[in-house]
């Protein structure tokens, strides 16, 4: 029995570890995002016969877990945003990228080679939204500072989970650069009362502005898209300072066995074709310009096809800039604009 | 001794496994609470009381003071509405007016805090049951703000707390030896003065026991007030959640969460004295 016991449990381990190497995994989120991916990881198996397996979890779950298995990570390649992705790389979880197996990297727009460990395949905004229906006829957010306006005054909800739009927005208003956010706390303390609520994922946010208890957003574009598909009256205002930009990023976890395959996923996933596709799946912006999106989808606003459109309209941040300020930001938002 | 109770080991064994992982898991929240925080890394840094420091900032005041309120109003509210409802569960004569009343106040248990938070949702909102009433009796014309309010918060919590008290108040109402209500009332006491002089003291200890229970479960809410305080009514495990899973700020999350722990203990042991000294009280009268 002892016997059979033990070569049942090596059996096991055998064919778990034979399933782990003989397939690419990658670590994403679940649900739509992790649909997404599948796109690319489809044609990657076409291409090359190697399985994908997909790891799904939150962005800092995933990015705890992959602290734990250092040396051993779960995933060969990290899909997150960008300035999560900065402390992958800071925290030695990411391998440097070798553009060289990157061909495709070449094409896309500057701002997608966020560092030497992360790269973007496509962005999203944060901005304004509204209920049409619900706020007075003619209104319009053509400028962040409409939002600190008495016709918003406790309609306005902002994601509880990153206040870095709001932040950003009126250091932006008041002429100055993200670092001296210092500056912009008395006017976001002005902010106070119109805020309503706070909403702590997208599903809370799409149902706020469903149900009208919050008319007046700082919302996922994706989300918005979303909500007007489903027939309700929402306008995304793209306000004239710009909208804030979020952005997705791939990278190699560090000593991944896979290195190889982790490139030539990446190198796929990069390829005009195949961002025009991921961006129509998602209507977000493709990180490059030969990358054709549906025209339906590239007239949405918050969609960005060209870098003039990008200069004009985009805020964009480094990484690590957000990556350090956003704790700062965090705190002060929790003890300030909350409660 | 051994011989007599020959299990008594074994059957403490899971309660010892369990009260070790826990004074583990407590002393590990205890350690992170004196680690430095390093900004933008979920490494923890050196030794620092900075930490408890920064819990005199007045706004965590303000949202443990806020706990503290939330939890009595919803211990207080639970009783006065659970108190009826337990009375008439034990003294009903009809077997299915009972029975009604057990599936109607124990059911709720049964449904997830997360279902009976987001069917408040759907009943406060601006949209919701209440105000769509309202507003058809022609009794408002705007909304009233329910959602992200206190009082959103302690309606729900207390419909959430109701259950438990029930059954509390319930064991204790059952446990009153019904001649000394006899008794009473064959001296001429009236119904009403029978309730107050006798039941109601004889069920003192199931109602403070209940208070206790309902304030110390309350004090650690997390889904409610998240959810129906929207942020702008926080409790302190919102607060600890917002540190440590918005901001990665783990040790200072550990320390609101250690200072959750040490003013929920404080005050039931404030309880529990008060309930003792009470208790004594009405043993001599």
């Amino acid at each position: 029995m002892k016997k059979l016991c033990i070569a049942l449990g090596a059996l096991a381990v055998m064919a778990t570890g034979a399933s782990a190497q003989d397939k690419l995994v990658i670590s994403t989120w679940g649900g739509n995002w992790k649909e997404g991916v599948q796109i690319v990881g489809k044609e990657f198996t076409k291409r090359t016969g190697v399985e994908v397996e997909y790891i799904t979890g939150g962005t800092l779950d995933r990015l705890a877990k992959a602290k734990v298995a250092k040396d051993n990570p779960e995933a060969d390649l990290v899909n997150t945003t960008g300035q999560v992705g900065y402390l992958y790389h800071a925290d030695g979880l990411m391998e440097k990228l070798d553009w060289s197996k990157i061909p495709n990297a070449a094409k896309l727009y500057p701002m997608a080679k966020r560092s030497d460990y992360t790269v973007s395949d496509y962005v999203y905004v944060y901005t304004p939204a509204f209920r049409t229906d619900l706020m007075p006829k003619g209104f319009k957010i053509d400028s962040w500072s409409t939002l600190w306006g008495d016709e918003v005054k406790g309609k306005l909800a902002l994601p509880d989970f990153d206040p870095s739009h709001i932040i950003i927005a009126a250091t932006k208003l008041a002429g100055v650069t993200p670092e001296q956010w210092d500056q912009v706390k008395p006017k976001l303390l002005e902010l106070k009362k119109n805020i309503k609520t706070f909403y702590q994922s997208d599903a809370t946010s799409q149902n706020l502005m469903r149900t009208g208890e919050s008319p007046v957003q700082v919302l996922l574009n994706i989300n918005g898209y979303h909500l007007q598909k489903l027939g309700m009256p929402v306008e995304i205002d793209v306000p004239k300072e710009g909208a804030v930009v979020g952005v997705d990023v791939w990278g190699i976890a560090k000593n991944t066995k896979h290195k190889d395959w982790a490139e030539q996923f990446l190198n796929i996933a990069l390829e005009p074709e195949m961002l025009a596709k991921l961006c129509n799946f998602h209507k977000c912006s493709p990180m490059s310009p030969e990358a054709k999106l549906d025209p339906e989808i590239a007239k949405l606003p918050g969609i960005f096809t060209s870098q003039e459109q990008i200069e004009k309209e985009a805020i964009v941040l480094d990484d690590k800039t957000y990556a350090t300020l956003l704790p700062q930001w965090k705190v002060w938002f929790t003890e300030n604009m909350m409660h | 001794m051994t011989r007599r109770r020959p299990f008594f080991v074994t059957f403490l064994a899971p309660a010892v496994v369990t009260a070790v992982i826990l004074a583990a898991a407590i002393l590990e929240v205890l350690q992170y609470s004196v680690r430095e925080f390093i900004p933008g890394s979920l490494d923890v840094g050196g030794f620092t009381l900075e930490n408890f420091v920064r819990i005199n900032r007045p706004i965590y005041w303000l949202v443990l003071l806020d706990t503290f309120y939330i939890s009595l109003l919803t211990a207080v509210f639970s009783l006065l509405l659970s108190y009826p409802v337990a009375y008439a569960l034990v003294r009903a004569k009809r077997d299915w007016v009972r029975s009604l009343l057990i599936s109607l106040s124990i059911t709720p248990l049964f449904t997830g805090e997360i279902v009976r938070t987001l069917s408040w949702m759907l009943t406060l909102g601006a949209d919701g049951f209440v105000n769509s009433i309202l507003r058809k009796l022609s009794i408002i014309d705007m909304p009233i703000q329910l959602m992200y309010t206190r009082f959103g918060v302690v309606v729900a919590l207390v419909q959430f707390s109701m259950p438990v008290m029930i059954i509390l108040l319930a064991t204790a109402i059952s446990h009153v030896d019904r001649d000394c209500e006899k008794a009473a009332a064959n001296l001429g006491a009236s119904p009403t003065a029978v309730f107050w002089r006798i039941t109601l003291p004889l069920t003192m200890p199931g109602i403070l026991s209940g208070v206790v229970v309902i304030f110390a479960w309350t004090m650690s809410a997390f889904s409610t007030p998240q959810l129906i305080g929207g942020g702008k009514v926080l409790m302190i495990s919102n607060l600890a959640y917002l540190q440590g899973f918005s901001v990665l700020n783990m040790p200072f999350a550990a320390t609101l969460s250690l200072i959750a722990l040490v003013a929920a203990l404080g005050s039931l042991a404030l309880m529990k004295s008060a309930t003792g000294r009470l208790e004594k009280r009405l043993a001599i009268h």
